[in-house]
């Protein structure tokens, strides 16, 4: 019984993201540990500059996110704010990087926004000289990586937090440890965030993974004497060169190595220092209070970047003459829009990729709950994991060996195939726990009434999980809408996505063209959050 | 040190849930608030304690001795607290949840201050253990343990006793009202369930809001 209810409802999941994962887990295995590449590394002059900026922005920006984002949740859990909270955090999540990004150079850029609303302060005629995007360091880098982030580590923080029993747990500890003289800012330190480090840890690994391997992002607004090592690798692997090509696997081999290592390193590091926070833990009682206006304020804050990072690029998508000091352009026209629209088949491209990929994910992963005991969980989640844990650059050099043995590449199909697999992987990891935590008896009591299965599923279990298989889908949507890397090797030049276009746009000098189609990469997804937002809504108020 | 509650009342939205009444709490004596569910009882102590849930209001003055504490901040006020779950918090060991409410000061002297309250409730040597690790009963010791250390000016009990077996509990009540009397903590004890009663306490009823002498 068991076996046979693994064997149908797997078998589709099975066949159209394990075996694929496994395959270029299988190909990326048999490329890194090839010793070809490696000798031309080492010579490499910007290897090691590399290397300490890729490093260097990640684990920045990781630390930076992770404590506003404990922080800001935390004075949201503080004021009862959680519910009206999580929606603007699904809309900041559902951004796409790139699309960020370019909004961002756009917006600090010397004759961006910013410098404008500054000017006259400063009394500035002509823009500033100031090294916004592609400063050497990769401060610019580094903040839009810290923003985006923080949204990110903030969802967790969240998701921990409105667990109900996690929710009830805290409110009981925080009287008790109030009644023994902790204020708010030693309660969150010394109690909740060693609670919820576990469910933490995973997304701030992840993180840094992203961060130190990221590609777009670092193409739009990262250094470029020497670039980030993603960014070296990246070269070497859209090179025509054979030689080029297992350079750039070295790099990117080595980049991931040493990402691993860091983490590593940052394990160890707290492990030995067990101890010593365990003593800060308990030294005794103080009453500081959390500061009242950092959390929201912060908050605010992120909210205002995000905002005027889209304001900006509505305003340079509609202005081909924007002269320096003044605020709003002279003249309007949607010249931009209208090309835009003419040359909108990787608009198309990526919609269609997006629609079916989520769709047809949602179907797989329904047929394995369905269909799979939950025992088998634990094999799916633990390959969703490796699929979002490893860089996207090794990953995708994998596919891409495995679309070329398929003879895929720059097929629709080889696009269809790369995309699934992160918006499987994703929307697993979001859906299982409502999935499995649906009450069971529901079903009894369906059954009781007379009802078959299918009318147990389409009238009641699905009905009731409208809010997380909506939210899923549109989790599964953005991820498909914003994939850069896999889709640049897998297209083999012959097709183009959206994220595609954009970076290419963003490398040339037409501003308002490049504006409307980070406006294009950015509304889709942030529609099917709002739609799942409107989706998942109860019926019936709560009181 | 005396709790002393001054035309002491709690509202729900402006409506009255407990109406105002006064009482006294000696050093090291025990009152007990009896009443069924949902009579308000644990919001009463939430009020007293100062971390009433939002919406909720009180009304009139908590006292210690000649101190009114009403509008002090919850941490500020030093009343202990004990509740049905025991509460320990499930990151730390035994004896860092004991240590957890001590007053700062040097190393060695918490050490062994809190070695020996783990000895006067019998737990000599249970310093690194989990908390999950102990017994329902031995778990609800060390929280009033943890609570005494903390050196509370009085203490509220939230029925503390209910979720112990029955032949574990008449133990273990004697065992915590004998070290509240012994510390000369004013308590106040709410429960539903006549035998918490200590022998000559004094008993308050609660019933539709409205608190009298039994």
């Amino acid at each position: 019984m068991a076996y046979s209810r693994l064997r149908f409802g797997a078998l589709p999941l099975l066949m159209l993201f394990a075996l694929p994962l496994l395959a270029a887990l299988f190909f990326m295995l048999a490329d890194v540990t090839s010793r070809a590449g490696w000798h031309g590394l080492w010579q490499h002059p910007q290897l090691w500059g590399g290397l300490a900026l890729s490093l260097g922005t990640a684990a920045a920006a990781t630390l930076i996110a992770f404590f506003l984002g404990v922080l800001i949740g935390a004075s949201v859990f503080e004021r009862g704010l959680l519910a009206r909270l999580s929606r603007s955090v699904a809309a900041m999540l559902a951004v796409p990087h790139l699309a960020f990004a370019i909004g961002l150079s756009f917006l600090v850029m010397p004759s961006g926004l910013l410098a404008r609303l500054l000017a006259p302060l400063m009394g500035w005629a002509s823009p500033p000289g100031w090294i916004t995007t592609h400063d050497p360091y990769g401060v610019a880098l580094t903040i839009a990586l810290a923003c985006k982030e923080t949204g990110f580590v903030l969802f967790n923080v969240l998701a921990a937090l409105s667990r109900p029993e996690t929710a009830l747990a805290f409110r009981q500890q925080k009287a008790v440890a109030q009644s023994l003289g902790h204020g708010s800012l030693s309660i969150w330190l010394r109690l909740f965030v060693p609670q919820l480090w576990p469910s933490l840890r995973w997304p701030v690994a992840i993180t840094f993974i992203y961060a130190a391997t990221v590609v777009d992002m670092a193409l739009v607004l990262g250094p470029t004497q020497p670039p980030t090592l993603a960014l070296v690798a990246w070269s070497d692997l859209n090179s025509a060169s054979v030689g080029d090509n297992a350079r750039g696997t070295a790099a990117a081999t080595l980049l991931a190595l040493a990402a691993a290592l860091v983490l590593a390193l940052a394990r160890l590091a707290l492990h030995l220092m067990r101890q010593n926070l365990h003593s800060w833990i308990t030294r005794g009682p103080s009453q500081r209070a959390l500061p009242s206006w950092l959390g929201l304020a912060k908050w605010r804050g992120l909210e205002v970047i995000f905002v005027a990072v889209v304001l900006c690029l509505i305003i340079l998508s509609l202005a081909p003459l924007w002269p320096f000091p003044d605020l709003l352009p002279l003249q309007w026209n949607g010249a931009a829009w209208g090309e835009a629209f003419d040359h909108a088949s990787p608009l198309w491209l990526s919609l269609a990729l997006a629609l079916a990929t989520s769709l047809s994910a949602l179907v797989l992963l329904l047929l394995w709950f369905e269909g799979v005991d939950e025992l088998h969980d634990k094999l799916m989640l633990a390959l969703s994991m490796v699929a979002l844990a490893l860089p996207a650059l090794l990953l995708a050099l994998g596919q891409y060996k495995l679309l070329l043995r398929l003879d895929l590449t720059g097929t629709v199909a080889g696009l269809y195939m790369v995309h699934l697999m992160p918006v499987v992987a994703y929307m697993f990891i979001v859906l299982r726990g409502p999935y499995r935590d649906y009450d069971a008896r529901f079903a009894s009591a369906a059954a009781a009434l007379g009802r078959g299965r299918w009318q147990h599923l389409s009238r009641i279990k699905w009905p009731l999980l409208k809010a997380p298989l909506a939210s899923s889908l549109a989790v599964g949507f953005a991820v498909s809408f914003g994939q850069y890397v896999p889709a640049q090797l897998a297209a083999a030049g012959r097709l183009t996505t959206l994220p595609m276009e954009s970076v290419t746009l963003s490398a040339g000098a037409n501003r308002p063209l490049t504006a409307a189609f980070a406006l294009l990469l950015m509304l889709p997804p942030l529609l099917a959050f709002l739609a799942a937002g409107l989706a998942g809504r109860n019926r019936w108020r709560a009181a | 040190m005396s709790l002393l509650l001054e035309q002491f009342g709690v509202r729900l939205l402006g409506r009255e849930l407990i109406a105002r009444f006064s009482l006294t709490v000696e050093p090291g004596e025990i009152v007990t608030l009896m009443g069924p569910s949902g009579s308000g009882k644990s919001s009463l102590l939430s009020a007293i304690a100062g971390d009433l849930a939002p919406n909720f209001t009180s009304q009139g003055s908590v006292w210690l001795d000649d101190e009114k504490i009403s509008a002090t901040a919850p941490e500020a006020r030093r009343i202990g607290r004990l509740f049905q779950d025991d509460l320990l918090f499930p990151h730390l060991s035994v004896g860092e949840n004991l240590l957890f409410g001590m007053a700062r000061g040097p190393r060695a002297e918490r050490q062994a201050m809190m070695k020996a309250a783990l000895t006067e409730i019998g737990l000599e040597g249970f310093e690194r253990r989990a908390p999950h690790s102990l017994s329902g009963g031995q778990r609800q010791r060390v929280a009033l343990m943890r609570s005494l250390l903390s050196n509370p000016r009085a203490v509220l009990l939230d029925e503390p006793f209910g979720r112990l077996d029955a032949n574990l509990r008449s133990q273990i009540r004697s065992s915590t009202f004998e070290l509240l009397k012994r510390r000369r903590t004013p308590t106040l004890l709410v429960t539903h369930d006549a035998a918490d009663v200590p022998e000559g306490g004094k008993v308050l009823n609660i019933e539709n809001g409205v608190v009298t002498h039994a």
